[in-house]
């Protein structure tokens, strides 16, 4: 025990004063007899005591005195030396997913992390660093509680090692917990767990999908690594929203090399998703096996035309020509009626753009807006990385005649260059799901009907038109590269946490205690 | 024992009230006498002792039968019995307790013991042969007188005898050994009354005629109703602190009583009297001749 205001023991100097004050009152006559046992006889008989000295309470009062004094002084217990802090190196790499006898790695490590913690004095301050995917830091009980640490994934970035290294001293402890993958070295300081989550793995890495919408046809590309012992067979399967259901081909793979597979399929009309997957027997990740690819309906477009007076038979035959691409069919445009693409070549369209699938050549959006002729716009360059643009050759295109003012505001994808000042001649205009294509130009006032471009160019346009409903979703995280080879992890054994420091511990509350009880049992003591 | 200094003085036993009261007490005369009994009891004790022998004289009931002329009563055919010097003196022995105990009460008791004394032994001066005082402790432990002249003799031996704790047997021995034995009072508070017992069959096998003489306190009747009292024995020191309340104080008088009837009870076991004077009932300053009558009427008995 040691005192910080050892001053405040004088205070026991009241201690004979005390044991004065708790002697019994002395009689103040005092009377010589010869009967004295007669006297005792007679308090034996009404079972009666001399009043004497309470002992007990005197004692019982100086150990309330002593108690008190303890308090004031500051009475303490001596601090045992060691850590204070733990820091937990919590792998939660995407390795850490690995599943042994039907529960993954990370779980039994929180199991175990969670178990041991519990054991962990209060006073120690707990870190959990969660260290691989998104760093995330935990303290005190949230750490205790392995609050929100979520689930393994990503790339096991921090090096445990050194970050264990450099975070151990005197009053710090590093616990590590990890399964020893991607690392190229083992902590040599603080306590160490490692969990045995190896295995053969295969991985599909990437997915490619060359989708031919609004055509049924589908191509996908799968990149498969696989790490397993060799002989083993692995497949791949196709299993979803395609004609017959499912498709499963054996893949020719070698060890730890990327093999692609392609998988040649053809959807449903209704779309779906479409789960692509790879199988190896004894695989013990199974969180990189699949990858989900939402395919897009197909739609059934209905094309309408509407030609200015004066515009030429281009847009019926484009239309026509789109309509046969995507296996839709033209109808006339109509007030109210209801079509997947609208072609305008000039005229007045009372479209709002972007808003609605349209694609429009030389066509005024309102009977207002004002035209200003533009002849022979020069330095015709296009974006040759816009989706509507990109992989088109358009250096033939030649436009006799454009409108000024005629283009609503949108992404550029054609234009005039002059003196360094860019005029656009075509944008796309990007609404909520929807979006319209325009043209400054009607299509008889250009040659671009007459590229070889232009077909396609229709075909992007119209589905660029569909947006977000015409595009394959593929939903694929792939493991990061070191985090894909189960078989081998850093050898290491594991070391057992380092007994913890114990503060001084204030012993004034207890002194109080036993003060308090002092004087309670000294109150039923007569 | 307790250290002297927490006992009491010894008081002045004899006051001038008391010694101006005595010729008056002793001139009693006749309404006190020893009479035939006491008589023969003198002469069968002062026969039980050696002297010088002076004669014969016919046996009467109550001589010791050791002091029996045989040849006298084969020649004669009647019994004799051999008569010594000290033969027919009519002589008491007082036996004074000069324990601590008796300086207890208020007023003391060793005052009521010593004019007990003084009382007795002027009576004896006045109308016996002789008077001695067994005071074990005294510096004279034993001390003879003769004659009432020797009255202021004992007033003063009485009033300087100190305060000596003694046993009961070293007054019966001191008696044994003082001489012939004839009537006897022993002077004490008898309690407890258990030590006296073998003293008293001793001196009863001696011949000797004990009359227990105690005097009695105003508190050995009516102890203390209330009050915060520490009672201590003189002898032994011991105390005890108690509080007094009124079913405490009937309780002592219950216990008080008791030992009472145990102190009669064993003086009648040993074939003695024991003879309660109620002391002080008056101002011990001024004795009535009244509370000394019956010492008078006692010993003519």
């Amino acid at each position: 025990m040691i005192l910080e205001r050892p001053e405040f023991l004088w205070a026991l100097l009241v201690l004979p004063l005390l044991w004065w004050l708790s002697r019994p009152p002395a009689p103040r006559t005092a009377v010589l007899t010869a009967h004295l046992p007669q006297w005792q006889l007679a308090m034996r008989a009404l079972r009666r005591r001399p009043p004497r000295g309470a002992w007990l309470r005197f004692l019982l009062l100086a150990a309330a005195l002593l108690a008190a004094c303890l308090a004031a002084a500051g009475a303490h217990t001596a601090a045992t030396p060691g850590p204070d802090r733990l820091v937990v190196l919590l792998d939660a790499s995407s390795s850490m997913a690995a599943r042994r006898d039907g529960v993954s790695v990370f779980t039994t490590a929180q199991e175990m992390v969670r178990e041991r913690l519990a054991a962990v004095p209060e006073h120690v301050e707990v870190t959990l660093l969660r260290c691989g995917g998104s760093l995330r830091r935990r303290y005190g009980a949230a750490a205790r509680a392995l609050l929100d640490v979520g689930e393994p994934g990503g790339e096991l970035v921090a090096d445990l090692a050194g970050l264990a290294n450099s975070l151990c001293d005197e009053r710090t402890e590093v616990w590590v917990v990890t399964d020893g993958q991607a690392q190229v070295r083992s902590p040599t300081r603080g306590a160490l767990d490692v969990l045995d989550g190896r295995g053969p793995n295969a991985s599909i890495v990437a997915v490619r999908v060359e989708d031919e919408w609004p055509l049924p046809n589908l191509q996908v590309e799968v990149d498969v690594v696989v790490h397993a012992d060799p002989g083993q067979d692995v497949w791949v399967a196709a299993v979803g929203a395609i004609e017959g259901g499912a498709l499963r081909q054996p893949l020719l793979w070698q060890d730890s090399q990327v093999s692609t597979m392609t998988l040649d399929v053809r959807r449903l009309a209704t779309g779906g998703d479409l789960q692509v997957a790879v199988e190896v027997a004894g695989d013990v990740m199974a969180a990189d096996n699949s990858c989900a690819i939402a395919l897009p309906a197909l739609p059934a477009p209905r094309v309408a035309v509407h030609s200015g007076d004066d515009a030429g038979p281009f847009a019926e035959v484009a239309a026509a020509a789109l309509a046969e691409e995507v296996r839709g069919k033209v109808v006339p445009a109509t007030a109210g009626g209801e079509v997947g693409l609208l072609v305008v070549d000039g005229g007045v369209a009372e479209v709002a753009a972007g808003r609605v699938r349209a694609l429009t050549f030389g066509a005024r959006l309102g009977a207002d807006v004002a035209l200003e002729p533009w002849l022979a716009p020069a330095g015709l360059d296009w974006d040759r990385e816009h989706s509507l643009t990109r992989g088109l050759d358009l250096s033939e295109l030649r436009v006799d005649r454009a409108w000024r003012g005629l283009l609503p505001e949108g992404e550029a994808l054609l234009w005039s260059e002059q003196d360094g000042r860019r005029e656009p001649l075509a944008v796309l205009v990007q609404g909520d799901g929807v979006a319209s294509v325009h043209f400054a130009f009607r299509l008889e006032d250009a040659n671009l009907p007459l590229l070889a471009a232009f077909p396609q160019l229709l075909r992007r346009a119209f589905v660029r038109s569909y947006d977000r409903d015409a595009r394959v979703l593929v939903d694929h995280r792939p493991l990061p590269a070191g985090e894909r080879d189960l078989r081998y992890a850093q050898p290491a054994s594991s070391r057992p946490l380092a007994a913890f420091g114990a503060p001084a511990r204030s012993l004034a509350a207890w002194c109080v205690a036993a003060g308090l009880l002092a004087l309670a049992l000294r109150s039923l003591l007569r | 024992m307790p250290s002297r200094k927490l006992l009491p003085q010894a008081a002045e036993p004899f006051a001038a009230a008391f010694r101006s009261m005595l010729p008056s007490l002793f001139a009693t005369r006749s309404r006190v006498d020893y009479g035939d009994a006491q008589r023969l009891r003198a002469r069968r004790s002062v026969l039980s002792q050696s002297g010088t022998f002076v004669g014969h004289r016919r046996y009467e009931r109550g001589d010791d039968l050791r002091h029996l002329d045989w040849a006298a009563y084969a020649r004669t055919g009647e019994l004799f019995t051999k008569q010594l010097e000290d033969d027919d003196r009519r002589a008491i022995t007082i036996v004074l307790d000069l324990s601590s105990s008796m300086l207890a009460g208020t007023p003391q008791r060793r005052i009521g013991a010593l004019r007990l004394a003084a009382v007795l032994g002027g009576l004896a001066l006045a109308r016996l042969d002789g008077l001695t005082i067994v005071a074990p402790g005294a510096s004279a432990p034993v001390q003879r007188f003769v004659g009432a002249a020797q009255l202021p003799v004992l007033l003063s031996y009485l009033r300087e005898l100190p305060t000596v704790d003694a046993a009961p047997a070293e007054s019966s021995a001191a008696v044994l050994s003082a001489g012939p034995v004839g009537r006897v009072h022993w002077i004490s508070d008898f309690a407890p009354p258990q030590p006296f017992e073998r003293p008293l069959q001793e001196l009863r096998r001696r011949g000797a005629r004990v009359t227990g003489w105690l005097p009695v306190l105003p508190e050995d009747e009516r102890p203390p109703q209330t009050g915060y009292l520490r009672v201590v024995d003189p002898e032994t020191g011991r105390g005890l602190s108690v509080p007094v309340d009124a079913s405490l104080a009937e309780e002592l008088r219950r216990q008080l009583a008791l030992l009472a009837r145990q102190q009669r009870q064993m003086f009648a076991e040993v074939g003695s009297s024991l003879m309660r004077w109620p002391f002080a009932v008056h101002s011990v300053d001024a004795p009535a001749m009244a509370e000394h009558l019956p010492i008078v009427a006692a010993c003519a008995r």
